[in-house]
């Protein structure tokens, strides 16, 4: 219909479609690599709990973050956002830091080598109680020699699974404290406030 | 989609009379439907993107002195909040003697409202947590939320549920 139009008339007509279609085909690429990057650097997932209170004034840094996963089973994943920290304290610019607080069952992560259905595709470096604080001291200490400031720490983040026993938790913030991180965020989905009766 | 279309200014052809009649003359004329259709969806897809990727965080502040150093505190100035391996909340206030009140049991979406009472008496109270080990992790962010959006001066402290705190639980049913 238009290709006729064109014809009949001398009219300057630019037609959009070659180049919606063009953006299109980009659009799917780069959602289609978003989500696969976000699958990268998500080692563990966690169903996340809900709340209403949100703190305008505590957001997540874009850099110098340390996120401890709670998973389900009572395993605590450890992990930082600078590879070469990573490199330095677990040896391998891709692991992560495993401690199982409850010394009664062993790690299903140990044992199958997944969290829920899905795999941990990196390295995982078990560690106990010592180790675990040790590690999460060293990890400060090498954030601020790598910088070399003095003041620089990681914005703690716990990413707890929402079904996870509180006992785990317990022993995190006990771990937490020993190792003189005293301010940490528990990270939440957006629940909103019409849902709460 | 009429709406939409944007007019250049027409061309003098000698055929102006004809094209006043028909909508599309012979002007320059884009369409912006399809880049309209394409910003909508770029629209969508980063506002879904952002929503996802902007978590809420709940601060948390462990006191800063040893575990050992122990916090002098009236024992009148304390509220305990005890939650049950099943999730039911429980208040007790405590007394300068070192007693405490008897156990109230809260529902979890009503403990703002409860806290901003209780602190409208006395504005010095210090809240106990105590959360048995077994309690979902979900609970312990419920009322975490709760004591937040709460408008009081929140102290609190984190405390290990002994055996009398379990029977006492126990006691008031669980």
């Amino acid at each position: 219909m238009k290709k006729v139009r064109v014809i009949r008339k001398p009219d300057i007509k630019i037609d959009m479609t070659p180049m919606v279609d063009v953006i299109m085909l980009l659009l799917t690429f780069f959602m289609l690599t978003a989500t696969f990057k976000a699958a990268e650097s998500e080692a563990v997932e966690v169903a996340l709990p809900q709340s209403i209170y949100s703190d305008p004034d505590n957001k997540m840094k874009e850099t110098d973050v340390m996120t401890l996963s709670l998973t389900k089973d009572g395993d605590i994943f450890v992990d930082v956002d600078n590879y070469k920290i990573r490199e330095k304290i677990f040896g391998d610019q891709f692991a992560l830091g495993l401690y199982h607080p409850d010394t009664l069952s062993q790690s299903t992560v140990v044992q199958t080598g997944k969290v829920g259905e899905k795999e941990v595709k990196r390295k995982v470096v078990v560690m106990n109680k010592a180790q675990f604080e040790k590690a999460l001291v060293d990890l400060k200490n090498s954030l601020r020699s790598m910088t070399g400031n003095k003041q620089a720490a990681f914005q703690v983040v716990v990413k707890g699974d929402k079904d996870v026993n509180y006992g785990v938790f317990e022993d995190l913030m006990s771990s937490l404290h020993e190792s003189d991180n005293k301010i940490f965020s528990l990270v939440t989905m957006i629940k909103s406030e019409s849902k709460k009766e | 989609m009429a709406g939409g279309g944007f007019d250049a200014p027409e061309v003098a052809q000698g055929k102006g009379s004809k094209h006043k009649k028909t909508a599309k003359g012979a002007g320059v004329r884009i369409d912006m439907t399809p880049m309209v259709d394409v910003i909508m969806l770029l629209l969508t897809f980063f506002m879904l993107t952002t929503t996802l990727s902007a978590p809420q965080l709940m601060k948390v502040s462990l006191p800063k002195g040893d575990v050992k150093d122990k916090v002098k505190v009236d024992m009148g100035n304390v509220l305990y909040v005890r939650v049950s391996d099943k999730g039911n909340v429980y208040f007790a206030q405590g007394r300068s003697d070192g007693s405490e009140s008897e156990m109230k049991k809260v529902e979890v979406k009503n403990i703002s409202t409860e806290l901003e009472k209780i602190y409208a008496a006395n504005n010095n109270l210090l809240l106990l947590l105590k959360f048995d080990r077994k309690m979902k992790y979900n609970v312990m962010s419920d009322v975490f939320d709760e004591i937040s959006r709460a408008k009081i001066e929140r102290r609190y402290a984190f405390l290990k549920m002994e055996d009398t705190d379990l029977q006492k639980i126990v006691a008031a049913g669980g």
